[in-house]
């Protein structure tokens, strides 16, 4: 599913070259959730933008859905993504459009027959808790609503692989335990998860496979 | 899905608001410009026809022919290239001619002793004759008749106002042409803050994997929107200025151009102008797109 072989990420800032990431290799099997922990900085954002091709490493081999990452074209970058749900911490809800309309929107634009359309927008919804809130706007919603709104606009594509860029950052404990929940039922169902976090305590509360990166190094790989 | 992304289109469009409002009004103006000069020309244009249909070329002839002799010209210029008809003017029909148009003063052309006025031909022309080149090569032929004193009439005065029609062209083209370079530019504005707008939507849409045509096409049609909206404007304006200008100004024209009435653009110059003002637009949208490609 995931396959990642001395990949080195280095940012330039002017003629100071900063790595980011450096000499990572692991495997994510298909089905497996698996938790990419590390403070601020430590390379997880970057790491999660290398998987969906928001970024080209600066040596070393990325494999995601059997497809060589850095060498795909624009036209096969935009096909990968279609099969990856990404989530941000701070959600990237579209502030003009409802709950339903947020969901629906990305549905849409992929060209989902329209009958289909409000169907799978509320089965999200209510995986996620969020069916009294479809004509909600995002202006109306609580941070931890926002980020389950997110999570349903990423699953109403039935993703192969979701990536979660540090979905329960900015949530209080119960909220993020919320979200938590929602993610775990994601895998349940056969997708795979790759969450990144700064917590060690949510790392913890999935029970799954933890990366732990430090300093953009990969220093541990546990469970 | 086209529904959809034409609905996104006309969202977008009400989403740049004065911006658009401005692109559309230039672009009407620019199209009205262009329109107006193309009808101004149109009614030359169809003036200088109308007077090259009715060009007349006289050929004074050294001295009266006998009968036969008359029969044997008129046979050898109506089989000259460029002509229509041929008719023969002698001298007594000349000087009744002449008495018509003095009137009441007729008695002077009795008083006097011999008559002046030569035997003549009246050549009228046919579609190849009545070109500036078709007139100049039948007028050397006819002047080369050894029956020929002098031949009169011609083109020239039709070919300034060809010439003249040729300028409001060329004038026209340059105003619209620089109202149209404004009107592109106004609509890439109102595109790119539509994208600035958007540029959520736009993030979101790459990272989904939207088609490249889903991102660009919405674009592309609110230019085209607006270009089309300028387009009908620009026609509405042409229409009313016709229909509240065109009874007064029609005794004018008919004095001064010979014109009964003038006419509007023809239904196919319409469907051009909407073209043009759509092309117009969409050539926008897609000049937004690319200033802002990622």
């Amino acid at each position: 599913m995931i396959e990642l072989h001395r990949v080195w990420k280095v940012f330039s800032v002017g003629p100071v070259k900063v790595p980011a990431l450096s000499d990572i290799s692991f495997r994510v099997a298909k089905g497996e959730c698996v938790t990419l922990h590390g403070a601020s900085g430590a390379g997880k954002t970057t790491l999660l933008r290398l998987l969906y091709r928001e970024e080209l490493p600066t040596e070393g081999d990325i494999e995601v859905l059997g497809c060589d990452v850095p060498a795909l074209r624009v036209r096969e970058v935009a096909a990968l993504r279609r099969s990856i749900g990404v989530v941000f911490q701070d959600a990237k809800l579209l502030p003009g459009r409802t709950v339903y309309e947020n969901v629906a929107f990305v549905l849409r634009v992929l060209g989902t027959p329209r009958r289909e359309i409000t169907p799978r927008v509320f089965d999200a919804l209510r995986r996620v808790g969020l069916s009294a809130r479809a004509q909600a706007y995002p202006a109306q919603l609580s941070q931890g609503e926002a980020q389950r709104a997110a999570l349903a606009r990423a699953i109403a594509r039935k993703p192969l692989l979701l990536l979660a860029d540090e979905p329960t950052g900015s949530l209080d404990e119960s909220m993020a335990g919320e979200v938590i929940d929602i993610i775990k039922d994601i895998w349940a169902r056969g997708t795979t998860v790759l969450f990144a976090t700064h917590q060690a305590r949510l790392a913890a509360a999935l029970h799954q496979r933890t990366l732990h990166l430090l300093s953009g190094r990969l220093v541990k790989d546990e469970g | 899905m086209l529904g959809f992304l034409i609905g996104e289109a006309l969202r977008d469009l009400h989403r740049a608001g004065r911006v658009a409002v401005a692109a559309i009004l230039l672009t009407t103006l620019s199209l009205a410009a262009l329109g107006g000069f193309w009808l101004v020309s149109t009614n030359v244009g169809q003036a200088a026809e109308q007077w090259r249909d009715r060009v007349r070329i006289t050929v004074f002839l050294k001295q009266e022919p006998s009968a036969a002799e008359t029969d044997e010209l008129v046979d050898r210029v109506q089989a000259m290239p460029g002509v229509a008809a041929v008719r023969y003017v002698s001298k007594s029909e000349a000087l009744g001619t002449l008495k018509e148009v003095l009137g009441k003063d007729a008695s002077v052309a009795e008083q006097l002793p011999t008559n002046p006025l030569p035997a003549s031909l009246e050549v009228m022309l046919n579609e190849q004759g009545a070109t500036p080149e078709g007139a100049r090569g039948l007028i050397t032929r006819l002047s080369e008749l050894p029956e020929t004193d002098e031949v009169s009439g011609g083109m020239d005065w039709v070919d300034r106002l060809a010439r003249g029609r040729r300028l409001l062209d060329v004038i026209g083209l340059g105003i619209g042409a620089v109202l149209a370079v404004a009107a592109i530019l106004t609509v890439t504005t109102a595109t790119t803050l539509v994208l600035h707008l958007r540029r959520q939507e736009l993030e979101i849409m790459r990272l989904v994997g939207a088609p490249e045509l889903v991102v660009r096409l919405p674009l592309l049609l609110q230019g085209m929107l607006q270009g089309l909206l300028g387009a009908v404007m620009a026609i509405w304006v042409l229409i009313a200025v016709y229909a509240l200008a065109g009874p007064h100004l029609e005794p004018l024209v008919n004095q001064t151009l010979g014109l009964e009435r003038l006419t509007f653009l023809k239904p196919h110059t319409v469907v051009g102008l909407m073209l043009a003002g759509t092309m117009l637009g969409g050539f926008g949208g897609w000049l937004a797109r690319g200033r802002t490609a990622p």
